[in-house]
């Protein structure tokens, strides 16, 4: 049984400049694989090659056993996408920008008119079927567009930042329809901003900077990698020293957050900070994503 | 060559679909623009201008200015509807309602959203002038022209020809023009230029104006339509109707293909 999606080696230049370099990714049915990364890091590119908007300069991608380079038309069968901006038709209604989705399918979705009442009633649209999209909040506009998405039925979802600017319950709806969608054997590519979103509905993490990719895995696995088992919080008035001390270590400046530095740490190097700043107050957390994001925006 | 090939195939096709089923849907307010103008443009030019210039010679023989004015007509509407279509429609589909974003999502490609786009502007315009088609019956009825109108149909399939041309010409302009304002360049420069100085609307008989209307579809379109409509030589200006239409096509899809791969995917 080949991967929903295998890809391998992926390397893609824009305006001459290599913003994709390797990258490899695979996503397993039932199975959600958060794209994570800095601005800039290559996020959109990769996930635009995925999806076959853009060509890569190297390397294969297959979508459920299809290469992507050879039979774009019948991979692109099995891939729904919800970009990250709002595109559905604004000439139709909410019930036809579902129709007028199908249509752009071969072979057709079977049974369509059962398909998309099912799909206005899951996301919860059926008393917006007759409405314009853009008189749509902006949380049902988000679920109109993964509805739409997966109007054609396909076995692997592309969700570019779904919640961006969505008020926390929203956020929450959306993220019960993503993980239902993951329930009944989709897999979805994921890419956020939020990490509180990519640590609740992921399955898989994969990080990227600068066009590669810097690490794989669970979030606790990534952040371990990346950032360390501890990060300490420490008032930046306490910068010279601390930042001496680092420095003593090799280690390169804190981030510096609203006036308090952040100092991700293992075990043993938390153990150091307490016995070099015995009379120093400061919190000891657990990392976050943040402080990945943090890390890699501040790697030179 | 399989952006040619692109033309024939289904995603193409769902591209023009989805146009035409907007027409249709708004059909009070798309049939209204094809049945005023012509009217308009008959009173203010035939009978207008026509008040002073009553008949005039063509291929030897004189003709009521309304007569001569009448096949222009259609063929300024072929040119219009395709340009204007492929120009401000197209640019807003692309740019604001992010419609061409939305199809790319799917199984169709960027060279279905060109063609489809080339097909619908040369399918609208031949339905616009399908529809002046009929309110030149109705002016003829009255007796105002002097027409041969059995011939009318003939003129709809080279109106097709010609108007997926001219599309393929406006989304040139429509892929670099930064923003819908600076829209005012290619029809004040181009547009509004080519459409008066075809022969359209009167003879235009200088030998700098003759030496560039051999190379311009239009014109030809216009002398088409006459030599059918009125009686005169066809065979020429056909085939400078479609050798122009098939050489823009070829030329000017595989560039707009070129340049609206960078402005919509930034490839």
């Amino acid at each position: 049984m080949p991967a929903l999606l295998d890809a391998r080696s992926l390397v893609k230049h824009l305006g001459g400049r290599r913003v994709v370099d390797g990258v490899d990714l695979a996503c397993e049915t039932s199975q959600i694989v958060g794209l994570l990364g800095p601005n800039g890091a290559g996020k959109t590119t990769t996930l635009r090659m995925l999806y076959g908007f853009l060509r890569p300069d190297a390397g294969q991608i297959h979508v459920n056993g299809v290469e992507l380079g050879r039979d774009l038309v019948r991979a692109k069968r099995a891939i729904g996408v919800c970009t990250q901006d709002d595109t559905f038709d604004g000439d139709f209604t909410v019930e036809q920008n579902l129709t007028i989705a199908a249509g752009y399918f071969r072979p057709r979705p079977t049974d369509l008119a059962r398909r998309v009442a099912e799909l206005l009633e899951r996301f919860d649209l059926v008393s917006y079927a007759r409405e314009k999209p853009e008189t749509l909040s902006g949380g049902y506009r988000r679920r109109l567009m993964i509805a739409r998405a997966l109007v054609h039925r396909p076995r692997l979802l592309f969700l570019d930042e779904p919640t961006t600017g969505l008020d926390p319950q929203a956020r929450m709806g959306v993220w019960d329809l993503v993980d239902g969608l993951r329930a009944e054997g989709l897999g979805i590519i994921l890419t956020t901003h939020y990490m509180d979103e990519a640590e609740r509905l992921s399955d898989a993490l994969t990080v990227l900077a600068r066009g590669r990719v810097v690490a794989r895995g669970t979030a606790k696995t990534v952040l371990g990698d990346l950032v360390g088992e501890h990060v300490v919080v420490v008032d930046a008035g306490q910068g010279p020293a601390v930042a001496a001390w680092l420095a003593a270590r090799g280690r390169g400046e804190p981030a510096s957050v609203l006036g308090a530095l952040h100092l991700p740490l293992s075990g043993e190097e938390l153990a150091e900070f307490a016995r070099a700043f015995p009379s120093l107050r400061y919190e000891v957390r657990g990392p976050t994503l943040d402080d990945l994001f943090l890390k890699l925006s501040l790697a030179p | 060559m399989s952006w040619l090939a692109a033309a024939l195939e289904w995603q193409s096709r769902a591209v023009v679909g989805r146009h035409l089923r907007v027409y249709i849907r708004n059909w009070h307010t798309a049939f209204l623009p094809p049945a005023v103008e012509p009217v308009t443009m008959l009173v203010a030019f035939g009978v207008g201008l026509g008040g002073y210039v009553a008949t005039l010679t063509w291929q030897g023989r004189p003709i009521e200015y309304m007569t001569y004015v009448a096949p222009g007509l259609l063929a300024y509407a072929t040119f219009m509807t395709a340009i204007f279509q492929s120009l401000f429609a197209a640019f807003i589909r692309m740019r604001y309602q992010r419609t061409w974003e939305g199809q790319l999502t799917t199984q169709v490609e960027l060279t279905h959203v060109v063609w489809g786009e080339v097909l619908w502007a040369g399918l609208l315009a031949t339905m616009y002038v399908v529809i002046v088609s009929a309110v030149l019956i109705v002016i003829q009825w009255a007796g105002l022209l002097a027409l041969d109108l059995r011939w009318l149909p003939v003129l709809w399939p080279i109106t097709f020809v010609a108007g997926c041309g001219f599309a393929a010409l406006g989304l040139c302009f429509t892929a670099i023009v930064p923003t819908i304002d600076h829209m005012n360049l290619p029809v004040f420069l181009l547009v509004l230029p080519m459409g008066l100085l075809s022969s359209t609307y009167f003879p235009l008989e200088h030998p700098v104006l003759v030496a560039l209307n051999a190379g311009n579809p239009l014109y030809h379109l216009a002398q088409v339509f006459r030599g059918i409509l009125i009686g005169g030589p066809v065979a020429g200006h056909l085939a400078g109707v479609v050798g122009l239409s098939a050489l823009m096509l070829a030329i000017l899809v595989p560039l707009d293909l070129r340049l609206l791969r960078r402005r919509v995917l930034g490839d």
